[in-house]
């Protein structure tokens, strides 16, 4: 994690609010601070280092030998483990993006429509129908998954990236419904109010007033919507059957078999690879995240 | 909205019709227009390549058949398939195993391959082996590979220890005792003499076997008495509490997790138990010198515990459109001498004893000794395929080990707890 | 400042008239999200709440029979031992990721110096979500060899494998939960990042301290975000499933003591093809949340304060 380090931080440092930095600046505090970051930050990476450094071993000493030091760097993994598959590693990131995007887009438009709706509009019936978009959360996965892939097999979507998307983009994820209903509401109700006072529609209230200030919202929507449809293995595993179809989670876990041998070095390689996209989607949106103070800041 | 009701009348007659099964799959008649198959497996990646190498040998020499290779990890692979059966939308070719083929066959999900001998020849299998894949005289299953229980022995960490390897032929539970504590101590807790066993159906298994008795009788009800599963969990306690074998969090932990980890793998214990066929792969992850020994008590045993398991099965979809082409296909992966040399004993030594000659030479030495062991074992008649409704046997096994092993409850606890909730979930199928 | 007071009196003027029904535009706006509720997930919902009363296994037709599931939850021992552990789960594990997570959000939104690579190091875990790797690596930390055990026998403990032992085993897997508290750190984090500055500023103004600031304007303006998480927390650590299943290779053991009430469900459903079990046993699950979440509704008119 070196690298990290040596990484451009000033242009998501700076952006913070000014106001809130007053009392910051004592070394010897701040010093204390750090040394306790650093040690936190270590421990919780222990692990992710461990698989990184795993990803470098030859495959039968990687339990045989504990701890993090290395004898020397076995980048054989990475290759073999691009190509143990049906198709090169490529074929599922690439497949994992499309899904990905998909799911992005489906959140971000449906549930920011869904979420104004009941933040802002008063419409009969709405605490019955928040009730029941909290409810279709409730119920666990494992049994609906049956009747919903009966439902989508007569629709003919298995091995597609339909049943994964569509649902995206008609707001079932009720889980972004309601974090954006929360910044919604915590928007000054003032500003919407002085729009309508202008003559504004709902339209334009939403589009011109509300998106730009949830930015931060949105910004968490798409990180989110990013790690966890690109982690998500269930309703991959299930709707993809065809190894040309499978996403990232699908073929890792394919790389497993407890009862013979596995090529872990491969397993571990490929899924730092894979932590890769994820990463640098999370290092993107959070700066976005704090670009979006700057807006909220200047109004 | 009338599509909707639409997808409504589809979905609620589909979670009936699933099971209808039978021969709606336009009989035993090769087809000479384009025909797909989906074929469906577990493993890990190596089997993924090899297979994949089949099938491309298949599709030469079979042109207007497409043969889809859907790969699994053991878990996905069953929630998958539940899910593709429940919606009558199951691969043509399917890899079971044993502790759910009566679960699907008494279902209705499989095809009676009795009903396919025109394109699927089964004359080079024994007749032992292939009653293990009939549940009610219906030949359900193919067996691919079989597979013996044994105990593995490190010969480098006894040499390192000066401890004599035990002779096979007569050895007893308390020898294994003995030599495991000798090798615990003289490591100084390093290493463990023996890594438990009791998380597997075949230890279970062979120990009841060795005591005149079995799981299941053969109308598929729970048959074991409660003490000689007692005696089965007492043994474990004593090997912990002497420190033949690590203690209980430990043994816990390596025997929950991949080969790779376990204590023979990772050269923590001299003695643990194994299928003969994963005698590769152990040695593979130890780098140490391994051997595979019969299991203790056999020589005084009541009748033989060894016993030959089927590795795993060829099953047909009884709602295949495409049986006969499926049975061909089943029909090249057992009986096809390119298939077998690229497959080799990645699903266990082959059970189609020509092929399993045919493929020796070429073996590496660890499969070699594997076989080896295979043909010199005295074995008894093999047990009752799992019943439908007891596919979690293994689960309840291993918590109720744990408990033993956590002293939450005492052997004669467990033993009757276990017969009790093995047979509540055969009666409940 | 004026430009607040003039929102301010904005609103005032709008309190008291009662607001108009916007049936039309809601309709517009929840178009989508009625779409997905009426052709994807009621009939699935429905489906599975018709076969909570029947014997399905999956590959037969479901036979209906009446109560009987519901009935045999009264004599399931391992579904009391499974609502014992989720229940123990989600008192710990809920409050004490999201108390980690609001702290290391107040720390990461000031000025410190390097506060991207704390974020980002601090997010990393969550990242790894439900990966096949974690159960590798989470023994590498808690297992009987792992990183614990070997800070253990520097002071000369015995340590022992964490995540094997029942007395332990649910312990690691809340540490585990808090390890991956990056997503609701990062809700804190924007939601923090939305408070307007003139609030601060016209606290400042007020001369309220730091401390005074975080009671007077963090917390309320946050809350509707601290409601957020832990409801949403709440409903999540009721249907935790994937780390449980990774760690104990689907078995919810050691003994028993990891066995999550969706792990359960899922056993009966898929390992022992009790369907009809597994969705009477999900619709048990629903109430509960239900009940959960309705509590924290009502107790949230005390303490949320939204700006409308």
């Amino acid at each position: 994690m070196t690298d990290l380090k040596q990484r451009p931080l000033p242009v998501v440092a700076v952006a913070g609010p000014p106001v809130r930095r007053s009392g910051v600046g004592r070394p010897l505090r701040g010093a204390v601070k750090h040394v306790g970051l650093i040690l936190l930050a270590l421990v919780m990476l222990y692990p992710v280092l461990w698989m990184v450094v795993s990803s470098l071993r030859p495959n039968d000493e990687i339990f045989r030998s504990p701890g993090l030091v290395l004898d020397g760097l076995h980048t054989r993994n990475y290759g073999e483990g691009w190509d143990a598959l049906a198709s090169p590693f490529g074929h599922y990131l690439l497949n994992s993006a499309i899904v990905v995007l998909g799911c992005i887009i489906g959140n971000l438009v449906s549930c920011s429509m869904a979420a104004y709706a009941f933040a802002r509009l008063e419409f009969t019936g709405k605490r019955l129908w928040f009730a029941v978009m909290l409810g279709t959360i409730m119920l666990p996965i494992h049994v609906i998954i049956v009747p919903q892939y009966i439902m989508f097999s007569q629709l003919g979507w298995i091995n597609t990236f339909l049943p994964l998307i569509v649902p995206k983009l008609l707001a079932t994820d009720a889980f972004f419904v309601f974090l954006m209903v929360q910044f919604i509401r915590g928007l000054p109700r003032e500003l919407d109010e002085a729009a309508r006072i202008d003559g504004c529609g709902h339209g334009r209230i939403f589009w011109q007033i509300i998106l730009p200030l949830m930015k931060p919202a949105l910004a968490t929507t798409v990180i989110f919507t990013f790690i966890w449809t690109w982690n998500d293995f269930f309703s991959q595993l299930i709707y993809l059957t065809d190894p040309q179809m499978y996403t990232v989670p699908v073929a890792l876990r394919s790389f497993v078999d407890a009862t013979v041998n596995t090529s872990w070095g491969s397993m571990f390689a490929m899924s730092v690879v894979s932590l890769v996209p994820v990463f640098l989607a999370f290092l993107l949106g959070q700066r976005y995240l704090v670009k979006g103070i700057a807006t909220t800041g200047g109004k | 909205m009338r599509k909707l009701g639409a997808i409504f009348l589809a979905t609620a007659l589909t979670l009936g019709l699933a099971a209808c099964g039978g021969d709606s799959g336009g009989g035993q008649e090769l087809s000479d227009g384009p025909v797909t198959l989906r074929f469906t497996w577990w493993g890990s990646d190596a089997r993924h390549q090899r297979t994949q190498q089949v099938i491309d040998l298949f599709q030469k020499e079979h042109p207007n058949i497409t043969v889809k290779g859907e790969f699994k990890d053991w878990n996905g692979y069953w929630e998958s398939l539940a899910t593709t059966v429940a919606a009558n939308d199951a691969p043509d070719v399917i890899q079971v195993d044993e502790l759910y083929l009566a679960s699907y066959a008494e279902r209705g999900a499989l095809l009676d391959l009795g009903t396919a001998t025109k394109h699927l020849k089964t004359a080079d299998f024994d007749a032992e082996a292939l009653a293990t894949g009939q549940v009610d005289g219906k030949q359900y299953a193919l067996p691919v590979g079989l597979a013996a229980y044994s105990m593995v022995v490190n010969t480098d960490l006894l040499a390192r220890y000066k401890v004599t390897p035990p002779d096979d032929g007569s050895w007893t539970w308390d020898d294994l005792k003995r030599i495991g504590e000798q090798i615990s101590t003289a490591s100084g807790g390093k290493v463990t003499g023996v890594q438990a066993f009791g998380f597997d159906a075949g230890s279970l298994n062979v120990w009841a076997r060795q005591n005149g008795t079995s799981l299941y009788d053969d109308k598929g009800n729970v048959a074991i008495p409660p003490a000689v599963l007692a005696g089965f969990w007492s043994y474990l306690l004593d090997l912990t509490k002497s420190g033949a074998a690590p203690e209980a969090s430990v043994t816990i932990e390596r025997a929950s997790a991949s080969l790779d980890q376990s204590g023979t793998a990772t050269n923590a214990s001299a003695f643990g138990t194994w299928w003969n066929t994963q005698l590769t792969s152990l040695s593979a992850a130890s780098g140490a010198k391994l051997r595979l020994l019969k299991m203790p008590g056999e020589a005084g045993a009541r009748s033989p515990g060894a016993y030959y398991k089927p590795s795993m099965f060829w099953s047909v979809s009884s709602r295949s459109k495409h049986q006969a082409e499926a049975a061909l296909f089943v029909d090249f992966l057992a009986n096809d001498e390119a298939a077998a040399n690229v497959l080799l004993t990645d699903r266990g030594v082959p059970a189609n004893t020509k092929i399993r000659a045919a493929i020796t030479p070429r073996l590496a030495d660890t499969d070699k000794a594997a076989v080896a062991y295979l043909d010199t074992l005295e074995v008894g008649q093999a047990p009752r395929v799992t019943p439908n409704g007891a596919s979690g046997i293994e689960a309840i096994l291993k918590r109720h080990t744990e408990e033993v092993l956590f002293g939450r409850a005492t052997p004669d606890q467990a033993a009757a707890a276990f017969i009790k909730e093995l047979q509540a979930e055969i009666d409940g199928a | 400042m004026s430009a607040l007071g003039e929102l301010r009196s904005i609103r005032g003027s709008t309190r008291g008239s009662p607001r108009k029904r916007d049936n039309r535009a809601a309709l517009v706006f929840l178009l989508p999200w009625f779409g997905g509720l009426f052709l994807i997930t009621l009939g699935p919902v429905a489906a599975s709440l018709v076969l909570g009363f029947t014997d399905y296994n999956l590959i037969q037709p479901p036979e209906f029979n009446g109560v009987d599931n519901f009935t045999r939850m009264l004599s399931d021992e391992r579904l009391h031992n499974a609502l014992r552990v989720t229940f123990v789960y989600v008192v710990v594990s809920v409050p004490v990721q999201l108390a980690c997570a609001l702290g290391l959000a107040m720390l990461l939104d000031r000025g410190l110096r390097g506060m991207a690579f704390y974020r980002s190091a601090f997010y990393l875990p969550s990242l790894l979500g439900s990966s096949v790797a974690i159960a590798v690596l989470w023994r590498q930390v808690f297992g009987a060899d792992g990183l614990v055990n070997q800070l253990l026998d520097l002071v000369g403990v015995q340590g022992r494998g964490w995540i094997s032992d029942p007395s332990t085993a649910l312990s690691t897997l809340i540490v585990l939960n808090v390890w991956t508290f990056g997503a609701p750190m990062i809700i804190f984090l924007a939601g923090l990042r939305q408070i307007p500055v003139m609030y601060y500023e016209a606290a400042a103004i007020d001369g309220a301290g730091r401390w005074k600031q975080f009671w007077r304007v963090t917390l309320p303006l946050l809350s509707p975000i601290i409601f957020f998480n832990l409801v949403l927390q709440i409903i999540h650590a009721f249907q935790s499933f994937t780390q449980a299943f990774v760690v104990s290779g689907g078995s919810g053991g050691p003994s028993d003591s990891t066995l999550f009430y969706t792990l359960y469900l899922y056993q009966r459903g898929f390992n022992n093809f009790d369907m009809g079990y597994a969705s009477a046993l999900a619709w048990l699950l629903l109430v509960i949340i239900a009940a959960f979440t309705a509590v924290n509704f009502w107790a949230a008119k005390y303490w949320v304060f939204y700006d409308d």
